[in-house]
């Protein structure tokens, strides 16, 4: 019996080994992990890549869905077994903290960007995913948003309320709209343990110049600037359906439950998804329903107030990366470079930020005068116009991160935010009710003792 | 097929000459040892190499630094650590009494005959068979704070409550959900490990208690329950082992029930990936569930 | 008349209890049904009726009805894509046809009949090495005994999580996970091996129930070791080896955890946990579409035990012994 369980395991192994031998000598094989699960841009990825097989027929690329949540511990599992992909997307934080870890290529990476021009790019994204010596690069950038609070323009204007754009407009608006009686809330921000949560609290902490470090890397997180973030933070948490909250509760606005909610640009491109099914499916169908009423004008009336001003403007958003995991095999790299430089094409950059008019915005400031770049397939941006365009492509310029401070790119902050410090600590007072001074201790404890 | 290979074994010494006590042992040997081969490479191993990694600074792509006991040391002195442990006690003490007991009352109750009973025992394994993956987002919804039936109920139709809640979200009332949910899950597989001794009492028992006069309750109290005795205590022996390194079930359905398989996930795993301190938890955990395991099988089972 | 009414009354608690029962376990599952048939906006309606039922869900899911690709449809920027030169007009059809076809987006009988054969595969490789296994520590006398009916149990406690690097290391080194076929094969035997211990040690615990003296008298006529284990054990435990079977089946049919780890690469051999979650990740606004996949998932695995049903009950009281 035992040798029947032995002769399946060796077959097994003969058959697999047989396979990775056959494969040396035909077309290089590399793996392109990708965070874009959605089936409609798996299928964009697909067609980039076929048409980049056909132009190189010695490449041959997998692409593989990996969560956004789970691609550190997926990086972690193939990492500890010498599996890694050739080829990954990666938030430029996430990439920030592999490569402190040691697990991406920065020579490929830094040669890659040199080659395309560093110019070209818009610096503020290349900063993000700057080493410390200002000469070389963990991730390559690629694509970025912008994230800002959308709002019910109807209902403000009804309420003769001011656009969300100061911390005192933001809780008049959030108090006024927010009836639970009602089942109404007023805002949506992140009171999750995670990174959502910590995009949120960012921008806040930047309008009132708030920091974690200096720009000598010195821990600065514990001033009145930062408390008096937090405090406004957990105040405008009360306004906020109960309970830890992510983004997923912005569908609560898409039923009409909420005035405001923070979000990326990506929600352009869901908005538009909405507006599509709204056409076969109007509000006269549901008038039975309390609360429920499908608005078909949702699209026409949000409105999006990207810039918080209290101290300070201070917009943020998140600059996604294309990353070379260290390979054993140099050809698997050089491949995955190849394939970079595809994707910078004219033509394939334009069809991959198709994917999410909106969402992904080019990293490469010419990109936005190609008038292909501008006639996009759902309309967004004929929809939003150019100027609003312009507003957040711009933004990507003058991303605030609590990684760069003066223009010096702080590792630890990555750690920080890897470690989910902030999050964890505004989880701990919104959700447990813990003492603003104490969480902001521990929080500090923490991160001193990362930085050992 | 096994029968002829072991009982005419290819050794030159005739069978007949061994003893009766020997050709068992030989047998005995030969019919644990595919098993425990199996388990020796697929579970001793990873277990020796998690207790080797505590020992070290895991690095994921150089070198390991040898650390000695400071992840040890690091972990017992962590208040969050113990904050684990004792969310770990509490979810598996209620999870595994409610399972238990309801698997008793709902095995007690099938044990009748009436009509369309074995449609309802089929009814009664659906929370088993279905993949946690695919129950746990309708108890999400059933919980959501806006659009949840159960909210709705206790807020708008019932008035117990006065505002609405996030019972699944907040951090002091989601063990209740996860308690629930396993229970929920579970309770079908105690019902059927006690539904089928319960049938195999004998049936004489209890008409002869019923000549002596026994009332219902007597009858369960001195009979049926000294026969479920047995049944019932490796049954909550096994549902410990699982609900306390349960992992799936408690963090599908909500995150912030932080017992000790999901604290180690999350410092294994997730911000700055430490497997060592990981590895050194794991170890932890397996020696807690140990040292309980030992206590119950001698002070309660007392085998 | 006390009689009577107290039976009455036991009658309608009896009654209450078996509603309740079935109250507690199908609601979740009414729950599931009932967002599954409901539009977007229905959604934040409390009620488990439906305002207007919507079966678009399970129609995109099973492909009824489902509009025939237009490739007028395809979005601009792909089509300049394509007039790159070096792509021949037979190419370019390929991939068009390739994108706008967008096939299963949950290919269900795929998934299941994936996660039905290693289920079904794991549960019988287990069952049958625990058959001769507890009974080997049950039953015979030898050196060693007592440690490995201790050790087995032992090794169980030892959390999954934390074996899932080392065994995803070994199996990346014995070139397993490079092809389909080594990644079942790896798997499968993970399963196994989740639900050996268990099955050892229950089936053990009741091996210790049956009289020894059935086996005596066998033994007694001449019937091997092995024969009493196929003649008298086997058939006397048909019960208690039904419900490990059932419970090695269930650990490998929930299991999502390792298959979301070894099956990655290979959506082909994906099982059901890991098809959903895919699926809850492929699109936003999903929840029409995820509870009735959910519900998808759900109802074969109820006909197989509504069916098996019976036998699970005619052998749980087949140990020799009237109800």
């Amino acid at each position: 019996m035992l040798a029947i369980m032995l002769m399946f395991l060796i077959a097994g192994t003969v058959f697999a080994t047989g396979e990775v031998e056959g494969a040396s000598t035909g077309p290089v094989e590399i793996e392109f992990w990708t965070t874009l699960t959605e089936s409609d841009r798996m299928a964009t990825l697909q067609v980039l890549i076929d048409t980049f097989e056909i132009l190189n027929p010695d490449i041959s690329i997998e692409l593989i869905p990996v969560p956004e949540n789970d691609m550190a511990s997926q990086m972690a599992a193939a990492a500890a077994a010498g599996n890694l992909p050739a080829f990954a997307e990666l938030a430029a934080e996430t990439a920030v903290a592999l490569g402190v870890e040691g697990l991406l290529d920065v020579d490929a990476t830094t040669d890659f960007i040199n080659d395309l021009g560093k110019s070209r790019f818009y610096q503020g994204a290349l900063e993000l995913v700057g080493v410390g010596d200002g000469r070389n690069y963990y991730s390559v950038p690629y694509h970025g948003w912008i994230q800002g609070i959308w709002y019910r323009a109807d209902w403000f204007a009804e309420a003769g309320l001011a656009a969300p754009d100061t911390w005192e407009n933001i809780l008049t608006a959030a108090k006024y709209f927010n009836q639970p009686a009602n089942n109404q809330w007023g805002i949506l921000i992140g009171t999750t343990a995670e990174a959502f949560t910590e995009q949120c609290f960012t921008q806040f902490a930047r309008s009132n110049d708030a920091g974690l470090f200096d720009k000598d890397g010195n821990l600065i997180f514990n001033s009145p600037e930062m408390r008096e973030a937090i405090a406004y933070y957990a105040e405008l948490a009360k306004y906020t359906p109960p309970g830890p909250q992510t983004w997923r509760a912005r569908d609560y606005y898409l039923e009409g439950k909420m005035a405001m909610f923070f979000y990326s640009t990506y929600i352009m491109d869901d908005l538009a998804i909405e507006s599509v099914a709204a056409g076969s499916l109007t509000g006269e169908n549901f008038e039975g329903l309390e609360g429920a009423f499908f608005d078909p004008e949702l699209v026409n009336n949000t409105r999006l107030a990207s810039i918080i001003t209290h101290d300070q403007p201070a917009g943020y958003g998140v600059i996604d990366t294309l990353g070379f995991p260290k390979q054993t095999d140099p050809a698997a790299t050089a491949a995955a470079q190849k394939f970079l430089q595809y994707l910078f094409t004219p033509n394939a950059y334009v069809t991959f930020l198709h994917m999410a008019p909106g969402g992904m915005n080019p990293v490469l400031p010419e990109v936005t005068d190609n008038p292909r770049f501008l006639n996009d397939p759902k309309g967004v941006y004929t929809h939003y116009g150019p100027e609003k365009l312009a507003e957040i492509t711009g933004g990507l310029e003058s991303i605030q991160t609590f990684g760069i401070v003066e223009g010096n790119r702080i590792d630890a902050a990555s750690l920080i935010f890897a470690q989910q410090i902030l999050p964890q600590m505004l989880y701990a007072i919104t959700q447990e009710g813990a003492d603003i001074d104490r969480a902001m201790a521990a929080a500090e404890a923490a991160m001193r003792d990362l930085m050992d | 097929m096994a029968d002829v290979a072991v009982a005419r074994p290819r050794t030159p010494r005739s069978p007949k000459s061994l003893t009766p006590q020997q050709r068992d042992a030989r047998l005995g040997w030969a019919l644990i040892l595919p098993a425990i081969t199996i388990i020796g490479l697929l579970v001793i191993y990873p277990i020796i190499y998690n207790v080797y990694l505590s020992f070290f600074d895991v690095s994921l792509m150089g070198a390991n630094t040898f650390t000695g006991l400071e992840n040890h040391i690091g972990v017992v002195t962590d208040g969050e650590f113990w904050q684990a442990v004792l969310t770990t006690v509490i979810y598996v003490i209620f999870s595994v009494l409610g399972t238990v007991m309801l698997g008793l009352g709902v095995a007690i109750v099938m044990n009748k005959e009436f009509p369309l009973r074995g449609v309802v025992r089929s009814i009664i394994l659906l929370p088993y068979v279905a993949p946690v993956i695919a129950t746990v987002f309708a108890w999400q919804f059933i919980f959501d704070p806006v659009r949840g039936i159960f909210v709705h109920l206790t807020v708008e139709v019932l008035g117990i409550v006065q505002d609405r809640f996030n019972l699944i979200g907040n951090p002091k009332t989601s063990i209740i959900v996860a308690v629930v949910y396993s229970i929920w899950k579970n309770f079908p597989f105690a019902y059927l490990m006690i539904l089928s001794r319960l049938q195999a009492i004998d049936a004489s028992l209890y008409e002869a208690a019923e000549i002596d006069g026994a009332g219902a309750w007597h009858r369960f109290i001195h009979i049926t329950l000294p026969e479920l005795q047995f049944i019932i205590g490796s049954l909550v022996l096994l549902r410990v082992i699982w609900n306390f390194n349960k992992f799936e079930e408690v963090y599908l359905i909500t995150e912030n029930v932080k017992v000790l398989s999901i604290y180690t996930y999350l410092t294994a795993f997730t911000g700055s990936l430490d497997l060592g301190r990981g590895a050194t938890l794991a170890v932890i955990q397996f020696l807690i569930l140990l040292i309980f395991i030992i206590y119950y099988v001698k002070k309660v089972l007392k085998w | 008349m006390v009689v009577q009414s107290k039976n009455i009354l036991r009658r309608i608690g009896f009654i209450l209890a078996i509603l309740a029962i079935i109250t507690f376990s199908l609601f979740p599952f009414i729950q599931m049904l009932s967002t599954s048939l409901k539009y977007p906006a229905d959604w934040g309606n409390p009620s488990l009726i439906p305002e207007r039922i919507n079966t678009s869900a399970y129609k995109e899911l099973l492909a009824i009805g489902q509009p025939e690709p237009d490739i007028s449809a395809v979005p601009e920027s792909i089509r300049n894509l394509l007039e790159e030169e070096d792509i021949t007009q037979e190419q370019r059809d390929e991939i068009l046809a390739r994108y706008v076809d967008t096939g299963d987006i949950f290919p269900f009988l795929t998934y299941f009949r994936n996660s039905l054969v290693i289920s079904l595969l794991a549960a019988f490789m287990s069952v049958f090495l625990a058959v001769f296994g507890a009974y080997s520590f049950s039953r015979l006398q030898y050196r060693g005994r007592s440690l490995i009916q201790r050790g087995v149990l032992f090794t169980y406690m030892f959390g999954g999580i934390l074996l899932l690097i080392p065994l995803y290391k070994v199996s990346v080194q014995l070139g397993l996970l490079a092809s389909p076929t080594g990644t079942f094969l790896a798997l499968l035997i993970i399963y196994m091996v989740q639900t050996l211990p268990v099955s050892l040690y229950m089936l053990g615990n009741y091996f210790r129930t049956i009289p020894y003296s059935i086996e005596e008298a066998a033994l007694i006529d001449g019937l091997s070791r092995l024969g009493t284990i196929r003649r008298i054990i086997i058939p006397l435990s048909m019960g208690a080896i039904a419900t490990v079977f059932i419970f090695s089946f269930m650990i490998a049919w929930n299991e999502y955890m390792f298959a979301s780890v070894f099956l990655k690469s290979f959506k082909n051999i994906y099982t059901l946990p890991l098809g959903l979650r895919s699926l809850f990740d492929s699109q936003h606004l999903i929840w029409d579409r995820i509870m009735s996949a959910s519900m998808l998932t759900a109802v074969p695995v109820i006909v197989m035990f509504m069916f098996v049903q019976k036998r699970l009950v005619g052998g749980l009281s087949a140990g020799g012994v009237k109800e």
